[in-house]
């Protein structure tokens, strides 16, 4: 078969050029923004997390935490050893930011955040997950080679170019965040029902200047669509020369007024620093006055041949895994099933009540669990809605009640739950004994249909 | 090329055009707010406040006369003061919230069940502080302890008080704490009033939502503590708790139940004593989408445990009534559980108020 053969080889002539070009000389300029916003970004984030009480809250009052599929090993530290994660994890978001001790300081602020978040999969957000896999990158990233306290102290690390690959993983990495947050927002409460920002805008009609809109529902459809063809596109307009400057008043328009409508903490700073990553060199070139230097390769000494191929598979990875719920039958939303770490954003309006019964196996005498007992309202909440923390939490109780004098408990849960502000309707068999079912991959069958 | 795009933005102005009647949300939470301050909050507060001063005054009669009439209307107008305490307990934030090592009005004045043995050790000892951890050696329902006793009769408690003068002290100082505690909260409302309007949003904080989580608060209290809890329908529990009723001393625990349920009602609708309705969460549910579907679910399952009330011996006590498991009141448990998710998530995904401080997923 000569013609395919002939194909193959020019197939794999580009893909070695392809290859080859990811390690062309970039100016590290983008880097060095990327490293003090990100840096400076968690250290505000951090402490502002500190200031608000909520490592008490979150993490040191619940009897309880709720873990991640997969990371039951991580361990919840005393009191005083996660005020200390703090307080480093601050610490070397100082150092990254200042670029000091810098390898150690940003593998050290990957961990330490990464470990804050394993705690309990209740305070779960695609933007820690994009911060986590952010901080990783910046592990990976040169992004202290220039305009750094590294280079002060020793000039010879000093680089003007990085290879291509660097900065490109961080723009990658964004366009599929919006890519992915714009997808999943075509479908048809989304774009058909405004649903649910036809709920949460009318709730926000105090707002100044734009709340008296919000008490129109045409508001919420304009707000629908726009916001789904700016995630979808921003990354192209992003990346665009001509579009750019326009492109980027969107994103902070955009990001300040969801910052403005939702609770949604330093998300829209994060957004907002990160796709400076987008600017051309000429422009972060500038605003660390770094030249450009005489001869590229030159200035390109630094390689990690391995970095590469770790990353061709964090992005297969990124591509393919959001897809997962294909594989389950049923609403993704209803069941959430291939839900989480898929850069579904702000995506539905969800809410349940939870109310667990234990049995006991000997007396067959049963009793009403009151979750509030054991769950601080945020972890109650997620939990009256996502099937496999209701596992856990039926787990749990188990634990619990075998310890208090309960032999052989059952225990079941009656979960209503309301999805996109429709009247509710039970989300799990309430006749079936938790305590028997293990999570896991598989397609949990105990989970009821969304429509009946 | 630009303009396919430009057309491609203005694409969602066409696609709404047709989404035809806008129904513009016009409702006023504003006026809602004044409604509830205004016309039920307050009044509440100015309800309790007068009766818990009758009491005040029937209680010091009571401890000067050491008389069987004195104390019998001590014990009325204890009962009085209570019944309208019913109205007032789902109000616990703002003034009525906790602040510093005080706590919320519920628990300084309405903790139960109280600690006999505290009480008795306190009285013994003549030592006592009305600030201190041992909220359950005081309020409402130590009082109730005082002037009827445990399994009693009336002589044998005008008897206890005749003997010790430390039991008569202590009497007055929950007395007078209750009318203290009951007239900061009332006296508060007035400065606390105008912010509580003008802070109309829905975030996190907003009067809407401390009113509402408030509002699921005593509702769920109701039926964990007054219902669930002396049935034995804990997990754990091995039999029926009756002791644990609220007004276990002086029998009135279904008549508290029916005038607690009552106040859940009136909040709903948003009555005020007199039975005049404003703008209260109904009105607010039926200006969104979707809320008159869950007002008819809501306010069938409110007549059912109405009925289910209803039904309940009211010739033989609540705490009787639970030892003996009776098939009513197994049955208003169960309809007080039906009830709940309508008033907790369904109302609140509805309306999109916020109910945790902590951050969400945004975009």
């Amino acid at each position: 078969m000569p013609v395919a053969t002939v194909t193959d080889t020019a197939v794999r002539h580009r893909l070695k050029g392809w290859w080859a070009g990811l390690d062309e000389p970039v100016s590290i300029a983008p880097l060095v923004t990327l490293r003090v916003v990100l840096g400076g970004l968690l250290l505000f984030s951090t402490a502002r997390f500190w200031a608000l009480g909520w490592i008490d809250d979150h993490y040191i009052r619940p009897g309880f935490h709720f873990h991640y599929y997969g990371f039951e090993w991580v361990r919840l530290l005393p009191p005083s050893g996660l005020y200390a994660v703090h307080a480093l994890l601050m610490l070397s978001s100082l150092l990254v930011m200042l670029g000091l001790c810098y390898r150690l300081a940003a593998l050290a602020q990957f961990l330490l955040f990464t470990y804050t978040e394993l705690l309990d999969l209740t305070y779960y957000l695609n933007h820690y997950y994009f911060v986590s896999i952010a901080c990783a990158m910046l592990v990976v990233a040169p992004a202290h080679r220039a305009v750094s306290l590294d280079v002060w102290r020793n000039p010879a690390l000093r680089l003007t170019h990085v290879p291509r690959w660097t900065v490109g993983m961080f723009k990658l990495q964004l366009a599929l965040v919006y890519g992915y947050a714009g997808l999943w927002k075509i479908n048809s409460d989304w774009l058909l029902h405004a649903l649910p920002l036809k709920i949460w805008l009318p709730a926000q009609d105090r707002l100044p200047l734009i709340g008296p809109l919000f008490r129109f529902t045409e508001t919420a459809y304009v707000f629908s669509w726009l916001g789904m063809l700016y995630d979808a596109t921003i990354p192209f307009w992003l990346s665009w020369s001509t579009t750019r400057p326009f492109a980027y008043v969107v994103v902070i328009v955009f990001h300040v007024v969801t910052g403005m409508l939702f609770q949604i903490g330093v998300f829209p700073a994060v957004m907002i620093g990160a796709t400076l990553v987008f600017f051309s060199e000429k422009w972060h070139r500038r605003i660390w006055r770094i030249p450009n230097g005489e001869s590229h390769a030159a200035n390109t000494e630094w390689r990690m041949p391995i970095a590469k191929s770790v990353l061709v598979v964090h992005f297969l990875f990124q591509i393919l895994f959001p897809w997962r719920y294909l594989l389950y039958p049923g609403n993704v939303f209803w069941t959430e099933e291939g839900y989480r770490f898929s850069w579904r954003v702000m995506l539905m309006e969800k809410a349940g009540t939870a109310q667990f019964y234990v049995r006991d196996g000997r007396t067959g005498r049963e009793g009403l669990v009151v979750n509030s007992e054991f769950l601080n309202p945020h972890q109650e909440k997620q939990m009256s809605m996502q099937p496999d923390m209701i596992l856990q939490f039926a787990h749990f109780l188990k634990a619990h009640y075998e310890k208090k004098g309960v032999a052989d408990p059952v225990v079941r849960a009656e979960v209503y739950v309301t999805l996109n502000g429709r009247p509710s309707r039970l989300l799990i068999d309430p006749a079936v004994d938790l305590t028997l079912l293990r999570d896991g991959w598989g397609r949990k069958a105990w989970i009821l249909a969304s429509e009946r | 090329m630009k303009i396919q795009y430009l057309l491609l933005l203005l694409l969602p102005f066409f696609a709404c055009d047709n989404s035809g009647s806008s129904s513009g949300n016009d409702f006023d939470r504003r006026a809602m707010l004044e409604h509830y301050g205004q016309h039920i909050i307050q009044p509440a507060y100015g309800t309790l406040g007068s009766n818990t001063e009758i009491l005040k005054t029937q209680s010091d009669a009571f401890a000067t006369g050491l008389t069987e009439a004195a104390l019998l209307q001590a014990r009325t107008a204890w009962r009085t003061a209570y019944e309208s305490w019913q109205n007032a307990n789902a109000f616990n934030f703002g003034p009525g919230g906790e602040e510093g090592t005080r706590k919320s009005l519920v628990e300084e004045i309405g903790l139960f069940p109280v600690s006999e043995s505290k009480i008795e050790s306190r009285i013994a000892s003549g030592a006592w502080n009305m600030n201190d951890f041992d909220r359950d050696a005081r309020g409402f329902l130590a009082v109730e302890y005082l002037l009827y006793g445990k399994n009693q009769s009336t002589a044998e408690v005008l008897n206890a008080f005749q003997v010790s003068p430390n039991r008569r002290q202590y009497l007055n100082d929950l007395v007078q704490n209750l009318v203290s505690r009951v007239s900061d909260v009332r006296t508060a409302w007035s400065a606390y009033y105008p912010g509580f309007v003008a802070n109309d949003g829905t975030d996190v904080g907003s009067s809407t939502s401390l009113l509402y989580n408030e509002f699921v608060r005593s509702y769920e209290s109701l039926k964990n503590f007054k219902v669930a809890l002396p049935l034995g329908k804990r997990p754990g529990q091995v039999q029926p708790e009756p002791q644990l009723v609220e007004g276990f001393y002086s029998a009135t625990s279904l008549d508290m139940i029916k005038r607690h349920w009552a106040s859940v009602e009136h909040l709903w609708y948003g009555q005020d004593p007199a039975g005049a309705d404003g703008p209260g969460f109904r009105e607010y549910l039926a200006s969104v989408e979707g809320g008159d579907m869950l007002i008819g679910q809501t306010e069938a399952q409110m007549a059912v445990v109405r009925s289910a009330l209803a039904a309940v011996p009211a010739n033989q006590s609540l705490s009787e009534l639970m030892a003996a498991e009776a098939p009513e009141v197994v049955a208003l448990n169960d309809e007080l559980q039906k009830f709940t998710r309508f008033i907790k998530s369904d109302m609140s995904s509805l309306l999109g108020i916020a109910i945790t401080f902590a951050s969400g997923d945004g975009d």
